[in-house]
């Protein structure tokens, strides 16, 4: 059963303060601007809570990681190795996250419904399937919207080297993500080739013009182009953030020397400097033809800079209120093919969670002995992405509006996994 | 060998995971080949029957496995016989190289090589059946005294890199390594290595990127996207199969992993340059072997597909097999010659082993 919404019902009135109309009387996204939605998000804001996404982009096998299914037909080479977690068994390709399994929420129950990437990958940022008619915002516009700091100058959804086109969707281009790139460095547009005085003018007189045309029109794109390069010459003081060279000496060895654990090191620096959203990719998880070498090289380095991820922000304080979501859009088949890959399945298959809200040393869910089926506790889109937002203080109800269709943040029908959560 | 026509004689079943890896133990009769869980089974073949007179028969006769060897617990990545044929070596996924009498009765190996901190995914013998190599997924390259089981000398690679092939020359005193990184965008370090060694004191005697690629520098090996993207050129998803001609002179190498096409080069050793490139398989190429006279050179891959072309001008002169179809199929894994160099045995990834017997 889905909880009831608190703001499950919204008078006509509020309805339609929630909208904008075009000249023509066109109904059009409002941007996520309900009175309530705003007041929701002021409430969260004060929570503090932050999450990091470690997107394995391709789908990462649930049999190479999580859900061992050895000597079964479906098994595959790799063999279990035992975890701090009593009784708990993981593959022998993570060692360090198996002696942090006591920090994790592993649901090995999940059960999805697009099945290929470009739907996978959106169902998976966003809790809803694609749709002609709406654009859904990502989870880290969402969070952004909900727990970001307006006034800060560094952007609250950032993407490391990561996928996902949805976007801020209908909650419109302030909480697009800010896109870096696979080493971490910041695009070039970021940087301005003038001086800071030859900039500084050239700032004024955009703005002079700007406010002139703002004067005359109170289309919300004009606001949100005005921000957009506010939120760039903004940035501009925060550079500093991004560089982490030198942190990079002092825990390379923590986070493992790769590219992900650099990716992962400036998550976290992100995450300290006050971002309340960012997301970390690793690709190549699409092993459709060997698989086993294709895991075997990815998942180690996955698990030292995910290990190392999770040590120093707990080191650091900030695990209790930073949510770190590891998934990717689906799960592999079991049975193994004419390739020696895995195919693309989601009816079982594995996510973890661990940090904000969420319990400790728990293995949520399983799957019968072939790795083919839930076999208790199923976890759907909708429940992930309900209990996601409830660990970071997110109610999943609240409502946007996409023109008049009331939009929650979590789909309909959704329940929030109560035993999750701490 | 005289290569004439060919006829299929055998289709052995190998019930349970597919076969990887196909050996024949001193005669043509008598073959080895091991699977994916670990099993190793032994046939002694009988004398096939005689073809019928205009019979279309798309299949060959199956005989059962007169044994099975059992001791690797994880997958077998390669099969070699000693040239007397009374020595199996095995080369597994658990770690270790078996050395077995596959003409005794007793259960387990004769010799456990342990040494191996991961995957043993690389295998070669010399040409004199005196020395072995053996590399392993945390770079590790082992050199072997057969006899013994003694190690003679060992070297290390790149973190995370792995020893994908690895060849001894026939009189054992030079080695040849290939190591490959899967996932390479990962990390700041060299894609992948081509190195000839002196088998005997672990000594680097060419690096033979060098050689292929004179214009990548050292400090540039870092960069893995350029680095990669020439060796991609060169050789697709890495090196996996390798040996040395029978003289000594040429060396062999195969493109594998899900490639394009994947190729064999034929390195002139001493001048360590492709002198040919020869054949290629859809997708990729799974394994090689030269014939006993150096006239040929035969491997298989990801096409179903047996190649036989010749050293001299790389001219295709034979194929065994049939091309299965389809975007993808299913891979010849592993191919055998027999001594007497007039059977060809290939372990098919569908759960068969191919024989066929050459006809001059």
């Amino acid at each position: 059963m889905s909880q009831l919404p608190e703001m499950a019902h919204h008078s006509r009135r509020t309805m339609l303060k929630g909208l904008l109309a075009t000249a023509g009387g066109t109904a059009v996204m409002n941007w996520g601007g309900l009175f309530r939605s705003a007041a929701a998000a002021d409430q969260v804001q004060r929570q503090g809570k932050r999450c990091i996404l470690i997107w394995l982009n391709g789908g990462c096998s649930q049999f190479e990681t999580f859900d061992m299914k050895v000597g079964r037909p479906t098994g595959g080479p790799f063999r279990e190795i035992g975890t701090n977690l009593p009784g708990t068994k993981i593959c022998e390709l993570m060692p360090r996250i198996a002696e942090r399994m006591d920090k994790l929420t592993v649901i090995r129950s999940m059960h999805t419904s697009q099945i290929d990437h470009p739907g996978g990958i959106y169902l998976m940022h966003t809790g809803y399937a694609p749709a002609a008619n709406v654009r859904f915002p990502e989870i880290g516009a969402i969070v952004a919207r909900y727990s970001g700091r307006p006034e800060s100058d560094l952007p609250n959804f950032i993407k490391i080297s990561s996928q996902g086109d949805a976007g801020s969707g209908f909650l419109g281009p302030r909480y697009q993500p800010f896109q870096l790139d696979q080493d971490g460095k910041l695009p070039p547009f970021s940087s301005s080739q003038l001086s800071a005085q030859a900039e500084g003018l050239r700032h004024e007189l955009r703005d002079f013009l700007e406010a002139g045309f703002a004067a005359r029109s109170a289309a919300e794109p004009a606001r949100m182009h005005r921000e957009a390069y506010e939120q760039a010459r903004r940035l501009q003081h925060v550079r500093d953030v991004f560089q982490i060279d030198q942190q990079w000496e002092r825990y390379r060895e923590q986070y493992g020397d790769s590219k992900l654990g650099r990716r992962c090191l400036l998550a976290r620096c992100l995450i300290e400097a006050g971002v309340s959203f960012v997301e970390v990719g690793q690709s190549g998880y699409d092993t459709h033809a060997d698989n086993f070498s294709g895991h075997k090289a990815l998942v180690p380095c996955m698990d030292q800079a995910w290990a190392g991820l999770l040590d120093d922000l707990e080191e650091r304080g900030l695990l209790r209120d930073t949510l770190v979501v590891w998934m990717g859009e689906i799960g592999r088949t079991p049975n193994i093919n004419n390739r020696s890959g895995r195919d693309h399945y989601v009816r079982c298959w594995s996510t973890a969670l661990a940090g904000a809200g969420i319990k400790r040393g728990l293995v949520y869910g399983s799957t019968d002995e072939d790795g083919r089926d839930v076999r208790d506790s199923p976890v759907t889109e909708a429940d992930f992405f309900a209990t996601v937002y409830s660990a970071l203080g997110i109610n999943p109800a609240i409502e946007n509006y996409s023109g008049v269709r009331p939009i929650p943040l979590a789909p309909f029908g959704h329940r929030v996994v109560a035993d999750l959560l701490a | 060998m005289q290569i004439g026509k060919a006829r299929q004689v055998w289709q052995l079943e190998f019930a349970g995971e597919w076969p990887t890896s196909v050996a024949f133990l001193g005669d043509s009769r008598h073959l080895a080949a091991g699977n994916r869980q670990g099993d190793i089974r032994v046939w002694q073949l009988p004398e096939p029957p005689v073809p019928v007179e205009g019979g279309k028969s798309e299949t060959a006769p199956d005989t059962p496995p007169a044994g099975q060897l059992k001791g690797h617990d994880n997958g077998i990545t390669h099969l070699l016989a000693t040239p007397d044929g009374r020595t199996l070596i095995s080369a597994s996924l658990d770690r270790t190289v078996r050395l077995w009498d596959p003409r005794a009765d007793a259960d387990g190996a004769k010799q456990v090589l342990a040494g191996h901190r991961d995957w043993v995914q690389a295998l070669g013998i010399s040409g004199d059946g005196r020395r072995l190599i053996s590399g392993d997924d945390s770079c590790l390259t082992i050199v072997w005294d057969l006899a013994t089981g003694a190690e003679l000398t060992r070297w290390t690679g790149y973190d995370r890199v792995w020893v994908t092939a690895a060849a001894l020359s026939p009189d054992g005193s030079r080695a040849f390594t290939a190591e490959y990184a899967d996932g390479r965008g990962s990390f700041d370090r060299p894609a992948a290595q081509a190195r000839f060694w002196n088998a005997t004191d672990s000594s680097l005697q060419q690096d033979l990127l060098k050689v292929w690629l004179p214009d990548i520098k050292d400090q540039d090996r870092g960069d893995t996207y350029g680095y990669a993207q020439a060796w991609g050129k060169l050789f697709g998803r890495g090196l996996v199969c390798a040996a040395f001609s029978p003289d000594g002179s040429l060396l062999a190498v195969g493109q594998g992993g899900e490639t394009g096409t994947g190729k064999v080069h034929l390195v002139d050793v001493a001048s360590g340059q492709i002198a040919r490139t020869v054949s290629g398989h859809q997708y990729g190429v799974c394994d090689l072997c030269f014939s006993a006279d150096g006239k040929y050179i035969l491997s298989c891959g990801r096409d179903t597909m047996v190649r036989i072309c010749q050293v001299s001008d790389g001219q295709e002169v034979l194929t065994l097999g049939k091309s299965r179809g389809g975007q993808f199929k299913d891979w010849l894994h592993a191919l055998a010659v027999s001594p007497d160099q007039q059977w060809v045995a290939a372990a098919d990834i569908a759960g068969l082993v191919h024989v066929w017997q050459l006809e001059s």
